[in-house]
């Protein structure tokens, strides 16, 4: 970073400024104690925020027989990776971890082209009653008829048991269509669309060309957003999935998972352990390993985007504040 | 450009006062009608493929037609046995199918009706086509039917002649009749030589497809809270001899039994919104000493690592919450090892402080995220007003207190208004995965009651009457929170 030489007399003069006034600007001893007090309480919560994840990390790749016996707390001993290798022989885990990624995938991908077109759509004052069309969509968002009815109109319309349930209603997100219009309001010059229309676009081809290339930030964050959405939804699965086991979302599959190992782990602890098989208490001691492996498969994913992520942090709850 | 607008404006008038008024009030019926039409696919009473008892009731004639697994989901046994054909059900199937398409292209006509003649042509071709196809195609339930009267087991099929197959056939008739009027009409209209529509329904017809859309997912399930007035149990139908009134609604004030629940669940529902509502500062203060961190990497590191918990499902919060509060979890081994207990101990499962303890992970998943719009509003409040406390001898906390509280509070009051107007709906999924036997008392909050009552035990009214009252309680709430802000800030919050 090369400064200009007006940086460059201005951090002279703030150094100079510091310098005059420097009984001003030195540390108290106050300050230090507060300091000290502001860092701690800062590192202790980011590491309990951190520290779980850390200990199924380790807990998943160290050596299982330690697990067992609650021996990996802090470091990772006799790495190996087999429990990944392992899990993937697990038949049900697998078609769930292709479930929930066709879902993300594709629900994603439809939900933001949906919210991009709908979004310039709205934007287009000459549209018969713009403004109701628009209403009748937002509305939605403050509004819901409960969970009951919304299954009995699932199952109306057939979609009880069936993927499409995954994809179809989360293509209109009212949320983010006002996002989208906000955008492209405020930040897409109006004379661009006009120029367009002048040599003769038409409104797909001035959202394919134009809009949508222009509007990328906007569409990334609600692609970012929506994707985490759809890959931790679980609802939807646990409610309408009831007697189609393969559809099962992985977050549903590790739901039944950790229900089953601590019901049995409950009845375990109350001594009734006669009426179990042996076999099954070996299930169970494998669970463990298999549980924590299970929630580090749900999470990875997460921490993977997550970087990209932080970027449109701001931008996202900051476009969210203003009204639609 | 206002000018040429006026002109065309004035000349588009001019136009349309020119046009016979009979016929665009025909295209108006003839629209209507459509719509009337089209709806009839969704709802499951208006269901002319459903000619017995076997056939799912909550099916539509749209699943009917796309879904030959839906259609015969209750029908295998009937097959195996022979009670059923199974060419009849494959009729019936190819029936609603073409019915279906008939029903798409009617509607199809009716949008390109839009357009300028030559469109209008074409849609009146599509809807004739549409409507003569519909109407051969009840002739085939009415075929299918026939069949299955002569099953050897009439009770256990249950053959029943659908009811609305003489509604439906009024109404494609109506279709009919209509376009071949507006057919009839548009003979005297020049021919054009190209399609064209104006940009206005343009613009509509595109956006329809989504109106659609939200439609059906959004509005259609307030149709569902008509079972709130039945007497209702899964797989049978609703009918006047069933319809109880406000019989539920009732209940819910006058049964000893049911109204202790409600109480509790209510009790249970304000005490967590409010430890909520009551701790709602707290990410502020998060922000405000964040931001007395002056190590900008550090600052960074914790805002990144405090936010991950949001953005996990609350399934591997629980995950997360047993790899360290469970029976082979973290503590359990630390202090086993240690030598403080004798064996490890599963704190999950105990049923006390289920408050606090639910506060507590809503905020381990929340505080890191929710700071984040008030670090923000921290990097937008001038300067010049720290230095000008700096000069007056301000110090460190009264600089906090008398200049960032200030310029947060507008935020910090939306987000106050909104936590109060969603006071009733704390989200079911955290309840739901840390429930169990020792703390289901506690715990069970409106929306996992809800889910409970309908889906695990099946009582769709009562669950349909709380779920429907929560529902209009919330938007008044959040009306009158809106209000409060228009009175308050002279702004509203939506």
């Amino acid at each position: 970073m090369a400064m200009t030489a007006q940086e460059k007399a201005d951090a002279k003069a703030e150094k100079k400024y510091y310098k005059k006034h420097r009984n001003q600007y030195r540390l108290k001893p106050g300050d230090i104690v507060f300091s000290i007090i502001n860092y701690t309480v800062f590192t202790v919560f980011t590491v309990i925020c951190i520290f779980p994840f850390y200990y199924l990390f380790i807990n998943t790749i160290s050596d299982n027989e330690l697990v067992q016996r609650g021996l990996i707390n802090f470091f990772p001993r006799g790495i190996h990776f087999d429990n990944y290798r392992r899990l993937l022989s697990v038949g049900d885990l697998f078609t769930s971890v292709i479930v929930t990624l066709a879902r993300t995938i594709i629900g994603t991908a439809l939900m933001v082209a949906a919210s991009g077109f709908v979004g310039y759509l709205v934007t287009q004052k000459q549209m018969w009653k713009r403004s109701l069309w628009y209403r009748f969509i937002i509305v939605t968002m403050y509004f819901n008829a409960g969970i009951i009815p919304w299954y009995m109109n699932m199952s109306m319309l057939g979609l009880t048991n069936h993927f499409a349930a995954y994809i179809l209603p989360g293509i209109i997100a009212p949320y983010n269509i006002i996002l989208v219009k906000t955008y492209i309001e405020s930040s897409i010059p109006g004379e661009l669309e006009e120029s367009a229309k002048l040599d003769g676009a038409g409104t797909m081809k001035i959202f394919m060309t134009l809009i949508a290339p222009l509007s990328k930030p906007i569409l990334a964050t609600i692609a970012i957003f929506g994707a985490v959405g759809n890959w931790n939804s679980f609802q939807d699965s646990l409610i309408l999935m009831q007697s189609a086991p393969k559809l099962y979302t992985l977050q549903h599959r590790l739901y039944i998972y950790l229900n089953t190992a601590s019901n049995l782990a409950a009845l375990m602890s109350a001594g009734s352990t006669s009426g179990i098989s042996d076999s099954i208490i070996q299930n169970v001691l494998n669970g463990k390993v298999i549980k924590y492996t299970i929630s580090m498969v749900t999470i990875i994913p997460i921490l993977c985007v997550y970087p990209f992520m932080q970027r449109y942090f701001e931008k996202g709850i900051m476009l969210g504040a203003v009204k639609g | 450009m206002s000018r040429r607008q006026t002109q065309s404006a004035a000349a588009e008038g001019a136009l349309e006062r020119e046009k016979p008024a009979f016929l665009d009030h025909l295209y108006q019926g003839y629209r209507v009608v459509i719509l009337v039409l089209f709806m009839t696919i969704f709802f499951p009473s208006m269901n002319p493929a459903r000619i017995c008892g076997l056939i799912n009731r909550t099916s539509s004639l749209l699943t009917c037609a796309f879904s030959y697994g839906s259609l015969t989901a209750n029908v295998g046994r009937a097959f195996d046995k022979g009670w059923i054909l199974e060419s009849t059900l494959k009729l019936d199937h190819y029936s609603a199918l073409v019915c279906c398409l008939g029903i798409f292209a009617c509607a199809a006509g009716a949008c390109v009706s839009a357009g300028n003649g030559r469109m209008k042509r074409l849609g009146n071709l599509l809807s004739l086509c549409g409507s003569a196809s519909s109407l051969i195609s009840l002739r085939g339930f009415d075929a299918a039917y026939r069949q299955i009267i002569l099953t050897e087991k009439p009770d256990k099929v249950k053959p029943s002649f659908p009811p609305f197959l003489y509604g439906m056939a009024v109404i494609l008739l109506a279709v009919l009749v209509l376009t071949v009027c507006v057919m009839i009409g548009m003979r005297r209209r020049p021919k054009e030589d190209h399609f064209e529509m104006e940009t206005q329904y343009r613009l509509f017809l595109l956006l329809l497809p989504f109106l659609l859309l939200t439609f059906v997912f959004c509005y259609l399930p307030l149709w569902g809270w008509r079972y709130a007035f039945f007497d209702y149990h899964a797989g049978e139908s609703l009918s006047l001899s069933n319809f109880v009134g406000f019989k539920w609604f009732r209940q819910l004030v006058g049964n000893g039994a049911r109204a202790k629940d409600i109480l509790r669940v209510m009790k249970n529902t304000l005490i967590m919104s409010f430890l909520g509502l009551g701790t709602s500062w707290l990410p502020m203060m998060f922000a405000i000493f964040l931001s007395e961190v002056h190590h900008t990497k550090y600052r960074r590191f914790v805002q990144t690592f405090t936010t991950i918990p949001n953005f996990i499902s609350w399934i591997l919060v629980f995950s997360i919450a047993n790899t360290i509060f469970a029976t082979d979890g973290f503590l359990s081994s630390i202090m086993v090892n240690l030598g403080v207990w004798s064996s490890g101990k599963n704190l999950l499962m105990s049923g006390s402080h289920t408050y606090l303890k639910m506060w507590a992970w809503g905020t381990w998943k929340g505080l890191g995220w929710s700071a984040i719009i008030y670090i923000a509003g921290i990097s937008g409040i001038d300067q010049q007003l720290y230095e000008a406390a700096t000069v007056d001898g301000a110090g460190r906390f009264q600089k906090m207190w008398h200049v960032t509280v200030p310029g947060l509070l507008p935020t910090f009051m939306v987000l106050f208004l909104m936590g109060i107007a969603g006071i009733l709906s704390n989200g079911m999924d955290q309840y739901l995965v840390f429930q169990t036997t020792a703390n289901s008392k506690q715990i069970e909050v409106l929306d996992l009651y809800v889910y409970n009552m309908g889906i695990i035990n099946g009582f769709i009214p009562l669950s349909t009457v709380v779920g429907m009252l929560k529902s209009i309680i919330s938007v008044i709430l959040l009306f009158s929170a809106n209000a409060v802000s228009r009175v308050i800030r002279g702004e509203s919050i939506f």
